[in-house]
């Protein structure tokens, strides 16, 4: 809050918003913010939906959050350059029909990635924010009847998608609305997709923010800064703009809900939008393997599918960037981890009988994630230098935790709720202290709720970029801030060799934490996952 | 017996004068050198390419060996955070002993240090390997972003725009803006440049202008009401090159860097860049395929130079003209131009090395992409054309 009011403070300057309407092509990136941040929004929306809906009635729920599960652990910011370098003209994708299909010996001069409509922005945007919903969705399941609504309306005849779509999901969506709003913001101001994918000229408006913020000369930092405030109001409108949207889709539902239209074979619609699944799934993995081979190859003409050799020279240099900021990457997710789990953990315990009281906290956690990351990150800015800690390991990490305490709480708060308290009073009866009642009792039932949290949290802490760029002054390097600033001047060799460990690193901690799941209970029988 | 006491005279007036001084300079440079023995001299220099932080740590052994000097290089990520520590350090009264010895820099940081006093000297005339430096036929050893030097910075390397192709794509030399321009139209969708107001970008449009003006006699004075006059020639010329450039000029790479990537990949035909050995550089390490050619506008290549520069609060004043002398010595100079090293084109006149000296640079192999060093500098215009030229592109082309 703090933040916020620091930022509307400092925002407040005519001079500079004047100059900011006299920048050229500014109304176009005003409009390519909100075209893409809402039109991502209500493709992933409509995506997740349709998807849940799919696997939950075709009984391949754990197929679809297994799909989802790598899309998630990747940073934005390895999804947007591994896109790029799939969809350009130059890229993996083309490369793979070329000569032989498309006849093509030199890459055509299409206009694809960076193109001014933001279509591949949005492709990306999709991708990842559909992964999310998912997630959302899934977890939102528990708290709605949704088998008895479904069987209902199978009853009078409907087809699973239709009886899913018109009692279910609306049941579900009230659930979502926070997470459905933070991907609405994100989409209308992040960075990290469109730096390496957004328009160009003129860029999307969070990205002209970014590059004055970035710029070496001072004057220009006064127009960010009124700029974040503009970012702010674009923010807040689009939310309005939704909340209406939400309203008239939900009429529209009733409508067809009324209409009593039954289909008589709902088979070309599940094929359809499995197809998109599954291509939305295959870009996804595509775009980590681009990664992989534009980072290890040395000069890689069009149209060789792989790099004709991958010399010890390059290797070495990958190694060397790597090794350089994986140090700070991995001690600032570990930290951010830990503390955020000490943090979250007694908090949850406190209020582990009160739903209420958790879903206050949560809210309040969950706030920063409806600002714009500029907005709130200028304010935390602000106070990091009245605090003379800016530009410090202390003050990164205490940015980082700011973005990975909803996610934790979101996750171990339930899971502490949900441990049946007579557990607890056993143990009490049979006069165990609290302290060892907690760690023989309660500790071991949240165990792997708490693996999860740390691999969660960890994964957001490498994927951060803003937060690391703000609170640390451009003084703190790690994979995401070196990837973004090799992205950024267009250099995608060297943003996808900073990439890798972007990729890299969540997978492993999330493999690292579900073998440690399963090695802790082999020997233990009905412990929740 | 005339003749010979005024030729006797003749003599000792052309030798006592540069004689005398020339033996004091010396001795004034051997206490320099004496002063200099066991200082340790803290060297901020960029430190993100791994070939030049060789270079550094080569030069410092060097050094040690010769001189006893204990050459510390500070990586800094951009110099610019060196010139606000020197500001700081003066602000918080540190006016002796300062951290920072030595500095690479160039442009608007020296302009910065320069305009606030922040510098020692001038000194950079009087070292005696300044003797070598091409002062006369390059102006960018003596005018540093149309700031005259006056001796407060060293001459330390040059760089001159050069244009790269791809030579299986491009035949003739194309080296003036017509048959340029006739190559874009005749291959549309394969030649571009970094978008301005990148650095390069915006060294393209003031290379393109000066190639353009039939006289660069106003563009090296403040520009004024005749900007858009004097500057049409160059927008008529990307008019009409947009139209066939690579996504038909709605699209730019962002850097330098980034077009060598384009290039490398076989989308564009053409990259830029400041430094002439830039391309056989990345063919060494695999970054290019190798078959690329490079030329220099004729009009001339836009140079401009890297400079050393004392700070005044520095605690080893000695020391760090004892290492600027040896930065710009032929030995230095050479490995500096050496592709295997660093390869960047000296700033010393090789012609008026004796030749000892001079073997050291015919000993340099240049790499197959590297063109012949140029004979033809242009200096950059007068600073008030960089801004006004990058917004008149941003108002022109972004749409």
């Amino acid at each position: 809050m703090a933040g916020l009011v620091a930022a509307l403070w400092v925002g407040l300057d005519a001079p500079a918003l004047s100059r900011i309407l006299a920048t050229p092509g500014i109304g176009l990136s005003v409009a390519s913010s909100l075209w893409t941040g809402s039109i991502a929004t209500a493709c992933a929306l409509l995506l997740a939906h349709l998807a849940i809906a799919l696997a939950v009635s075709g009984n391949w729920q754990r197929r679809l959050n297994a799909m989802t599960l790598p899309l998630l652990a990747m940073p934005h910011l390895a999804i947007g350059i591994g896109l790029a370098l799939v969809l350009a003209p130059s890229g993996v994708l083309l490369r793979v029909f070329s000569p032989w299909a498309t006849g093509f010996e030199l890459p055509p001069d299409w206009l694809i990635v960076n193109d001014p409509a933001g279509l591949s922005l949005l492709v990306g945007l999709v991708l990842k924010e559909t992964g999310f919903l998912v997630m959302a969705l899934g977890a939102a399941l528990g708290q709605v009847p949704s088998a008895r609504l479904q069987m209902q309306s199978a009853t009078l005849g409907y087809g699973p998608l239709k009886s899913w779509l018109t009692t279910v999901a609306p049941a579900l969506q009230q659930q979502i609305r926070l997470p459905l709003a933070a991907v609405f913001v994100f989409g209308i101001s992040n960075v990290e997709m469109a730096i390496p994918l957004g328009p160009d000229l003129p860029p999307t408006f969070s990205v002209l923010l970014w590059r004055w913020f970035t710029d070496p000369d001072p004057t220009i930092h006064a127009q960010a800064y009124a700029g974040t405030l503009l970012l702010f109001v674009l923010g807040i409108a689009a939310i309005v703009a939704a909340a209406v949207l939400g309203r008239l889709v939900r009429r529209l539902l009733r409508i067809s809900a009324e209409s009593g239209t039954r289909r008589h074979t709902e088979r070309p619609v599940r094929r359809l939008i499995g197809i998109v699944l599954a291509a939305g799934f295959t870009l996804g993995l595509l775009s980590i393997v681009a990664i992989g081979l534009r980072a290890f190859s040395g000069q890689w003409r069009f149209p060789t599918l792989l790099p004709d050799r991958s010399s010890l020279d390059v290797w070495t240099d990958v190694a060397a960037l790597s090794a350089s900021v994986a140090g700070t990457t991995l001690a600032l997710a570990a930290a951010t981890a830990l503390l955020g789990v000490a943090l979250v953990l007694p908090a949850a315990e406190g209020c582990k009988q009160s739903a209420n009281t958790r879903r206050q906290v949560g809210a309040w956690l969950f706030l920063p994630l409806l600002l714009p990351q500029m907005t709130f990150l200028f304010g935390v800015q602000v106070l990091l230098i009245r605090l003379r800690i800016d530009g410090t390991f202390v003050a990164v990490l205490w940015s980082h935790l700011i973005f990975a305490l909803p996610y934790l709480w979101g996750l171990l708060a339930p899971a502490r709720a949900a441990i049946d308290p007579r557990f607890d009073q056993v143990a009490a009866t049979l006069g165990a202290s609290p302290g060892r009642r907690w760690l023989t009792v309660t500790a071991p039932l949240l165990a792997r709720p708490t693996l999860l949290a740390l691999a969660l949290a960890a994964s957001v802490s490498v994927a951060l970029y803003l937060p690391t760029l703000f609170a640390g002054a451009g003084r703190i390097a790690t994979a995401a801030s070196e990837a973004a600033a090799a992205a950024g001047s267009g250099n995608l060799r060297l943003a996808a060799a900073h990439a890798i460990l972007l990729a890299v690193i969540p997978l492993c901690i999330f493999a690292i934490a579900y073998i440690a799941g399963a090695m802790l209970f082999r020997q233990r029988r009905g412990v929740p996952r | 017996m005339r003749a010979s006491g005024q030729k006797l005279l003749l003599v000792l007036l052309l030798v006592f004068p540069l004689a005398r001084p020339a033996h004091t300079q010396s001795d004034d440079w051997h206490a320099v050198v004496a002063e200099a023995r066991g200082q340790t001299v803290y060297f901020n220099a960029w430190g993100g390419d791994l070939a030049i932080n060789r270079y550094v740590e080569w030069a410092a052994m060097r050094l040690r060996d010769e001189y006893s000097i204990e050459l510390q290089h500070v990586r800094v990520t951009d110099i610019a955070e060196t010139v606000s520590r020197i500001i700081a350090e003066r602000s918080a009264g540190r006016d002796r002993g300062g951290s920072v010895d030595l500095v690479w820099i160039n442009g608007e940081n020296f302009a910065a240090l320069k305009s606030a006093g922040l510098l020692y000297g001038p000194w950079a005339r009087q070292l005696p390997n300044a003797a070598y430096i091409n002062w006369a036929g390059n102006p960018t050893t003596l005018i540093d972003g149309s700031l005259a030097t006056e001796g407060y910075e060293l001459p330390w390397g040059t760089a001159a725009l050069t244009l790269f192709f791809d030579k299986t794509r491009v035949d003739g030399m194309p080296a003036n803006p017509e048959d340029l321009l006739s190559w874009i139209e005749q291959h549309p969708g394969r030649f571009s440049y970094p978008q301005p107001p990148s650095f390069l970008g915006s060294a393209f449009l003031k290379q393109m202008l000066l190639a353009l003006s039939d006289n660069k006699e106003p563009l090296y004075a403040p520009a004024g009401a005749d900007f858009a006059a004097l500057s049409s020639p160059l927008w008529h010329w990307l008019d009409r090159a947009h139209l066939s450039m690579w996504r038909s000029g709605r699209l730019f790479p962002h850097s330098g860097p980034a077009q060598r990537d384009l290039l490398a990949v076989g989308e564009l035909d053409w990259m830029l860049s400041f430094n002439p050995a830039e391309a056989s550089r990345a063919i060494r390490q695999d970054e290019l395929h190798d078959n690329i050619g490079a030329l220099q506008l004729d009009a001339g290549a836009l140079a401009n130079s890297h400079f050393l520069a004392i700070p005044y609060n520095s605690a080893a004043t000695a020391g760090a003209r004892v290492v600027a002398n040896f930065l710009v010595s032929p030995e230095a100079q050479a490995r500096k131009a050496d592709e295997r090293y660093w390869g960047d084109p000296t700033v010393l006149d090789i012609a008026s090395l004796d030749s000892q000296e001079r073997a050291y640079f015919d000993a340099l192999e240049s790499g197959p992409a590297t063109p012949p060093s140029g004979e033809r500098f242009l200096a950059e215009p007068h600073a008030s054309w960089t801004a006004l030229l990058e917004q008149a592109w941003l108002k022109r082309y972004v749409r």
